[in-house]
């Protein structure tokens, strides 16, 4: 059930258009990512969702409230904690008066402010901090408080633009988990803004991915990875060998279909959304991720998309080899989990999956 | 650490104990000499606190000082709102008009007001002539006047700090409050004015310590009993009488205590709050908002009638220079070149020791700035904390102290005040931190590599100081060139107390004009020339270093 609706969502400034009519249902209490390269339109949308910018078309729908067709609802009445990419917390507030600001405002007791801000802090592990300034804390302790800054007032809606960000690699790792649980036990719908992929993999029930202010493709991480969309989703999440090819034929029983590329008259790629409307003839991109390509050192019998190549070089990147084949000059990216023997020059043989392969464009 | 460092570490230091450390301990040694015994003591800082009259002219001047603080900030903070938020057209204008008065001399004020609003003056004459008034309103003869003349000079330090402030914390600190269900006042008073305490303290330190410094507008408004007017004339007028001398110096010496005091706290404070805050992917259109149509109305009307205010000075200004024999008229009725060509013909001397005075001062500024800001931000040479905070503190010491120091120690033994050399060396004291900050901030702007690639090609230190540093620092440093020269054109404070005949500036030019003869039209068309080479300077300055905003605001070095 949709609990924020983004409605044809437009906004530009002055000629750049940040959001293109984009269209987006976040599902109750799930965790949503807007995942992008950088200018996308990522903050954009989120700061429409706060109200921090006024679209010029559109409307955002809150729990079945209209935040601009009935009249602008400010940020101040929408109910949602956010966190700010560099975190906002005010530096001439102790811990204790960051994170009880909003429920002063809403005029909850004092007893109780002294309670929830106690446990959210013990939520986000810094308990006993709360007599410190933002500045006598860690960058990853400063994250934690504009977290708990905006989760303490049970907020309907939690935004996050880019919060681990302006952290070092090892900590956001372990950041990511903590969010993630600690957001789905309290069962927040949250909209999360990175450009990291693998952050998003790892955070997200459902992935948005936006270029230049479109919506690329919608859905599960797993889908997104193993079904992409287009040439641009599959670039930006993994790796993928793309291999200009031109389409031979559309196969009329399996939906399958043969292309030729410039080290093969046959190479047979998956049927896909896309192959319905393919034309002979057509120039597309015949893609394959690197894990899903075998090598032999000696050619192996009856298999479909077997090629020789000459390796061209290696890369050990510790848990895994990548091996540079060149197929009559197209270069293929493989990943292999173990050591191979093979010098660089020497010939080998690979098999491109037709069930892996993808006609992307 | 090279020996050259070293060296030139030793020669700047030579150079601060001797027109910096040794005039200032003067000052302070002869503050506890006793007139009466000839001995030493403590005395007269006794009687300074115990005589009534001592006690009430300190009282005075710290209330004065903390009404014109208060005035500042009322007005100030939302004039600097306005500048810095509010979308609106003529905004470099009013800007410029409002930061008008940080470069032009304090008397020109004065003496304009005077004309405008004294008891016979303009705007009491027409109320009368209008009938709205039968006998004159008392606008500016005490306390309240005085406080209204120092708050409009002082009033750009107030809304220059704070429209920075404004301008630059980071938005997402207001965004997160808005989230967070703030709104409007809420949001302003809790968030946004305490986020700019740092930059407003920078500020209103310097105004707070302006009615320690200064003592001409008090004296010309009849109003002597302020620490810095009784300093002045206990020591210029009563040097035969120690007694007096004495506590004219003791006068000094709390002024400079009570400033000092206070700038280093406010140093303090500002280190300790500086916000840091990183500032990276915020999405926002800045904070220039649009006001609705009645509030932006307010917002015009307001600016309006302090830009009058302040385009009063060089309004009335030049009425009076191109008139004679204006009393008793709203307006000036004979129009006469005569004053100009008193100035031009008969005392051309005074403009002529203007420049020169304020062209060696920077040089010896130029000569000596520099190297202290190339050891400050490329070496490593221990005590350069110390120097840089030694000069800093000249920021904080009131002209007076200057002057009588340099007075006290140039006179016996080392005689140089009797050589016109003292008074561009005063000047250059008195301005030099101003400088500092300047050529300070243009050398950490300059990548070191340039000057290692220098280095590496086979030049020698002072080589690539002379080929690469300095044609890289200049347009920086030109702008705190312009800057350093204006202020030390208008540099009344130090010099009054150190110049003999012929050494007159125009400054000195202008206060014996209206000391001695109450010659407005002369002193007047004198300010006004002041005010047309100012501009021309301000004018280069913008050009070279782009408007006149930034030179003024970089010259306070914040
Ligand atoms: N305040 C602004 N003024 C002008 N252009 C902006 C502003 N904010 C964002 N943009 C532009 O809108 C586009 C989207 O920006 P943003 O939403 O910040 O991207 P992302 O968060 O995905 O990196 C970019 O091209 C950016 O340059
Ligand atoms: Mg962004």
């Amino acid at each position: 059930m949709a609990y924020i609706e983004i409605q044809n969502l437009y906004k530009r400034y002055k000629k750049v258009v940040a959001v293109n009519r984009i269209q987006l249902e976040v599902n109750k209490g799930e965790m949503l990512t807007l995942l992008g390269p950088s200018g996308c339109g990522k903050t954009t949308t989120l700061r429409c969702i706060a109200g921090l910018e006024k679209p010029e078309e559109g409307d955002i729908v809150i729990d079945g409230k209209p935040m601009l067709s009935q009249g602008f609802v400010p940020p101040s009445k929408r109910g949602i904690g956010m966190v700010f990419q560099n975190y906002a917390v005010w530096p001439h507030m102790k811990l204790f008066s960051n994170i009880a600001y909003g429920l002063k405002i809403q005029k909850v007791p004092k007893p109780e402010i002294r309670d929830r801000v106690h446990q959210v802090l013990e939520l986000v592990g810094l308990s006993g901090l709360e007599a410190r300034y933002p500045a006598q804390l860690s960058g990853g302790q400063q994250q934690r408080v504009a977290l708990a800054r905006a989760l303490v007032s049970n907020p309907k809606v939690l935004l996050l633009d880019e919060p681990l960000s302006n952290l070092d690699a090892k900590l956001r790792e372990g950041l990511r988990f903590e969010i993630k649980s600690l957001v789905r036990r309290m069962g927040i719908t949250s909209v999360y803004v990175t450009h990291d992929q693998a952050e998003a993999m790892v955070i997200s029930d459902r992935i948005v991915v936006m270029e230049s202010g479109n919506v690329m493709q919608i859905g599960k991480p797993q889908d997104i990875y193993k079904r992409p969309a287009n040439k641009f989703v599959a670039d930006f999440i993994g790796t993928m060998n793309f291999i200009e090819a031109e389409v031979e034929e559309i196969l009329k029983d399996s939906g399958a279909v043969t292309v030729r590329t410039g080290f093969s008259e046959r190479m047979l790629c998956r049927r896909s959304d896309a192959s319905v409307s393919l034309q002979p003839g057509e120039k597309v991109f015949a893609s394959i991720r690197p894990e899903d390509v075998d090598v032999f050192a000696e050619p192996p019998q009856g298999r479909e998309n077997m090629y020789k190549g000459t390796l061209a070089h290696k890369a050990y990147l510790g848990n895994f080899l990548y091996l540079f084949v060149s197929l009559d000059g197209t270069m293929i990216r493989v990943q292999v989990s173990h050591h191979m023997p093979e010098e660089e020059g020497q010939e080998l043989y690979l098999v491109l999956h037709p069930e892996k392969c993808m006609i992307l464009f | 650490m090279s020996r050259g460092n070293l060296i030139l570490a030793g020669a700047l230091w030579l150079v601060v104990a001797f027109l910096v450390i040794f005039p200032l301990s003067i000052l302070v040694v002869e503050s506890f000499k006793i007139a009466e015994t000839g001995g030493w003591g403590i005395d007269n800082y006794l009687e300074f606190f115990k005589d009534t009259y001592y006690f009430k002219t300190f009282a005075n001047t710290l209330l004065l000082s903390t009404l014109v603080l208060l005035t500042t900030t009322l007005f100030g903070v939302p004039l600097a709102y306005i500048l810095a938020r509010y979308r609106h057209r003529g905004k470099t204008i009013f800007t410029a008009l409002i930061l008008l008065p940080i470069v032009l001399p304090a008397f020109a004020g004065v003496f304009a007001f005077i004309i405008f609003f004294g008891k016979y003056g303009t705007l009491n004459l027409i109320l009368m002539d209008i009938g709205l008034i039968d006998t004159p309103i008392n606008f500016i003869y005490g306390l309240h006047g005085l406080v209204f003349i120092q708050s409009l000079h002082m009033l750009p330090f107030i809304v220059l700090g704070l429209s920075a402030g404004f301008t630059n914390i980071d938005p997402s600190f207001e965004e997160a409050a808005e989230v967070e269900g703030a709104s409007g006042y809420r949001r302003f008073f809790t968030i946004t004015l305490p986020l700019c305490t740092p930059s407003y303290l920078a500020g209103a330190v310097l105004v707070f310590l302006w009615p320690f410094t200064d003592w001409l507008t008090p004296l010309i408004l009849g109003q002597v009993d302020f620490l810095p007017s009784i300093s002045y004339l206990n020591i210029a007028y009563h040097f035969t009488d120690l007694h007096r001398k004495y506590m004219g110096i003791v006068a000094v010496v709390v002024s400079s205590i009570v400033c000092i005091s206070l700038f280093l706290l406010a140093r303090w404070w500002v280190e300790r709050k500086k916000y840091t805050g990183l500032s990276k992917g915020t999405t926002s259109e800045g904070r220039v908002i649009e006001p609705s149509a009645p509030v932006k109305v307010g917002a015009y009307v307001y600016m309006v009638l302090v830009a009058i205010l302040v385009l009063l000075i060089p309004i009335v200004l030049g009425l009076a220079a191109f008139s004679r024999r204006w009393v008793f008229e709203p307006l000036p009725t004979y129009w006469t070149l005569e004053n100009f060509r008193l100035i031009l013909l008969e005392s051309p001397v005074l403009i002529k020791n203007s420049f020169l005075y304020s062209g060696i001062a920077l040089i010896f500024g130029i000569a000596f700035g520099l190297p202290v800001a190339y050891l400050i931000v490329r070496t490593r040479v221990p005590g350069k904390d110390a120097l840089d905070f030694v000069i800093t503190l000249m920021l904080a010491f009131p002209g007076i102290a200057i002057g009588v120091s340099y007075l006290l120690a140039f006179w016996e033994g080392i005689p140089l005040a009797q050589y016109w050399i003292i008074m561009p060396l005063a000047l250059f004291a008195r301005r030099l931190p101003y400088f500092l900050r300047m050529a300070h901030s243009s050398y950490l702007q300059l990548d070191p590599s340039l000057e290692e690639a220098s280095e590496v090609s086979g030049a020698g230190k002072l080589r690539t100081f002379f080929s690469i540093s300095l044609p890289l620092l200049l347009k920086g440093v030109l702008v705190g060139v312009v800057m350093f020269f204006i202020m030390a054109f208008q540099e009344i404070s130090t010099a009054v107390f150190l110049y003999k005949g012929g050494w007159e500036t125009l400054p000195i030019g202008i206060y014996l004009n209206w000391h001695r003869g109450m010659e407005f039209g002369i002193a007047a068309a004198m300010a006004f020339l002041m005010i047309v080479i100012t501009f021309i300077l301000l004018l280069i300055i913008s050009r070279i270093g782009g408007g006149v905003l930034k030179a003024a605001w970089g010259a306070e070095g914040k």
